[in-house]
């Protein structure tokens, strides 16, 4: 098992495209994935336990991942966080 | 069926989304959410009824596939995959087979409450900043009921439709159902379920306020698209003179597909270009129909304004993409970003006077990030669209704003180029003529342009000085107004001086007549609305260039709007 710990990087937070994103790209992969936030547990392949979440920019997830592809499974999915699902902004100075 | 004797005929009118005129009998369209049973079952039912579960799961995804087809836009596709993430939740799934099973509840019931738990979660964790969301989450909810019910709504086929307020999916899902027109009382023509409704050609009057108090289910009306006029309860003569001009419309549009297909040439030879003015991807639709030859005017507010895709680069390039892959091999002439400061700033931003305030090229000079990612946008998408995609700045006012826009294009140009990305080098830079000094002055900004457009809608509104919006004072704003036509021969003249290109982007473009003037004046491409290029196309190609430079010296000649009214509607006879 492997547990490793995510910022959310784009402004938007974990709403609703972040979040599809999220879980499409877990369901890749054939290990379990939870993620921990403010004592919460959700099922990280689970849209609707992910949106339940709210996790807004610079909230830390605790990601939890467990099975045969844990290992590309996280590094894939802290990626696609780190990156901000595609849509972290420009260092506008508005 | 409404009551003849006891029924006057009533108008009401809203804005008009999609002109075509239909008479018929309405239905109501109500979102309903059935009754859940709050009965159990027994044990030995319990499979049945996850049986329908997973039915129902698939109808509805059947459902969003096919409205996925339809939804070119990035944000209705968005929230359509969303939606299928949630039919696909095998955490959803799991819950609500247990509550069947557990505790033997019916599956309307179970999936009711196993939302109701979500939603309840979500709201507690969001706020109330969230509502606009779960809303997505609650239709999906809704969409299962209603199937689980068998309750789809009372649509009738071949009705009119009234409805308080409609979404771009239940809009796009009446596609296969035969509606012939739609009425709301809520809703602008701009909003997306309006564009929708455009795309699909179903005449449409939104926003009437009162449209489902007024009309009952099974009432008579006639819904005129074009003007934004619904008559319900119609009098025998009031059908009579619809059915006439339906008549007409019906002979117009059979023969506006064939004309539009015939080359854009005067009756004596003079060649010229009909472009379409767009904002979302789902107008091309028409604008291909009508063999529009590009985009004369591509909006880019929207993309900007829906605050997700805010500044986002990536977005932009695939909004831009997808635009130019569907216009191919026309040209797409992109708008810079044009709002006031408090559109974008919020209300601590608001001003006294915001059309004659920070707006346009004004804001972006100053807000560099936000320009420069959009030029960032537009040059990445160009290499593949060699030679396609030309850029229209708004609000210019001095060449000042010029220079230093070209000294910023310059850079981002530079800056992609040392990343090693693919450019073309020699997008052209056009102004927008809508400032009457910028059109007074038009030789000295044609001189800094590789081309000019001209937005008749603010030209008219800054030289007659009158806001449109205003209703007090709207009756004195015309674009066929004496005074904008002599401004729009001086632009027209000083493109020739500089042998840059003249166009016309604005309202004045789509009356045919005024089109017909244009064209006198020597501006021969021409931008608007695509629902209008066949009336458009039609005048232009009946008349000789000839006549056309005698219209446009008439009311050059014109001294007041009256003596416009009567060359129009001489010109009109003469047909």
């Amino acid at each position: 098992m492997i547990k490793k710990k995510v910022t959310i990087v784009n402004d938007a937070g974990l709403h609703a495209r972040p979040a599809a994103a999220l879980v499409k790209l877990a369901s890749k992969f054939e290990s379990d994935f939870y993620v921990h936030l403010y004592g919460y547990k959700v099922n990280g392949k689970s849209i609707l336990g992910v949106m339940t979440l709210a996790a807004e920019k610079g909230a830390e997830l605790e990601l939890e991942l467990d099975g045969p592809d844990e290992e590309e499974a996280t590094e894939a999915i802290t990626e696609l966080i780190g990156d901000g699902f595609g849509e972290v902004y420009e260092d506008g100075n508005e | 069926m409404s009551d003849e004797v006891n029924s006057t005929e009533k108008y009401i009118s809203g804005a008009p989304a999609c002109p075509g005129i239909v008479i018929g009998n309405t239905s109501l369209y109500q979102r309903v959410r059935p009754r859940v049973s709050d009965t159990q079952i027994a044990d030995n039912e319990t499979e049945d009824h996850i049986c329908k579960f997973y039915e129902v799961l698939d109808i509805a995804e059947e459902e969003l596939q096919a409205l996925l087809e339809n939804a070119d836009l990035k944000e209705s596709s968005d929230l359509i995959q969303m939606q299928i993430a949630i039919l696909n939740d095998p955490e959803l799934r799991e819950r609500v087979e247990q509550e069947i099973v557990a505790n033997n509840k019916p599956v309307d019931s179970a999936v009711e409450s196993i939302f109701r738990n979500y939603l309840k979660v979500i709201h507690q964790n969001h706020g109330d900043t969230f509502q606009n969301k779960s809303v997505d989450i609650s239709d999906i909810r809704d969409r299962l009921l209603q199937i689980l019910h068998n309750k789809r709504d009372d649509i009738k086929e071949g009705t009119i439709l009234v409805a308080r307020e409609l979404s771009p999916r239940e809009i796009i899902s009446f596609s296969n159902r035969d509606i012939k027109g739609i009425v709301t009382d809520r809703g602008g023509a701009t909003s997306h379920a309006a564009i929708i409704a455009r795309s699909m050609n179903i005449p449409t009057v939104v926003g009437t306020q009162k449209a489902t108090e007024v009309i009952s289910p099974g009432d008579e009306v006639v819904l005129d698209g074009r003007n934004g006029e619904v008559v319900v309860y119609p009098k025998k003569e009031t059908r009579k003179k619809y059915k006439s001009l339906m008549a007409q419309q019906s002979k117009k549009q059979a023969d506006f597909e064939s004309l539009c297909k015939k080359p854009n040439k005067t009756s004596d030879g003079t060649t010229f270009t009909l472009q379409a003015n767009i904002e979302f991807a789902e107008e091309l639709s028409i604008a291909n129909k009508y063999q529009a030859e590009g985009i004369g005017l591509l909006r880019t507010e929207s993309i900007y304004l829906s605050r997700e895709h805010f500044q986002n680069i990536d977005h932009q390039v695939a909004f831009y993409s997808s635009l130019l892959e569907l216009t191919a091999p026309h040209k797409v002439t992109i708008r810079l970003f044009d709002v006031g400061g408090d559109k974008f700033f919020g209300d601590e931003e608001k001003e006294q006077n915001p059309f004659l305030g920070w707006r346009g090229i004004r804001m972006l000079l100053e807000q560099p990030e936000l320009l420069k990612n959009q030029l960032r946008a537009i040059f990445k998408t160009s290499a593949d669209f060699m030679g396609r995609i030309r850029i229209l700045v708004p609000m210019i006012s001095t060449t000042d704003e010029i220079n230093k826009l070209k000294s910023i294009i310059d850079e981002i140009m530079q800056e992609l180029l040392a990343e090693g990305v693919d450019i073309d080098e020699n997008i052209p830079l056009g102004l927008m003529v809508e400032v009457p000094s910028v059109a007074l002055k038009a030789n000295l900004f044609a001189q800094h342009a590789d081309f000019l457009s001209i937005g008749t809608n603010d030209l008219t509104q800054y030289t007659l000085a009158v806001d449109r919006g205003n209703e007090r004072i709207s009756h004195l704003y015309d674009q066929r107004h004496p005074a904008i036509w002599r401004l729009i021969k001086e632009v027209s003249e000083a493109g020739k001086q500089n042998k840059i290109p003249v166009s016309v982007c604005g309202e004045l473009a789509s009356d045919p007549i005024a089109a017909c003037c244009l064209m006198g004046l020597g501006i021969n491409t021409l931008s608007m609305n695509a629902v209008v290029l066949p009336l458009v196309k039609q005048l232009l190609r009946s008349n000789s260039y000839n006549d056309m430079q005698q219209l446009a010296d008439k009311v050059l000649q014109a001294e007041t709007l009256d003596d416009i009214d009567r060359i129009f509607s001489n010109w009109e006879k003469k047909e």
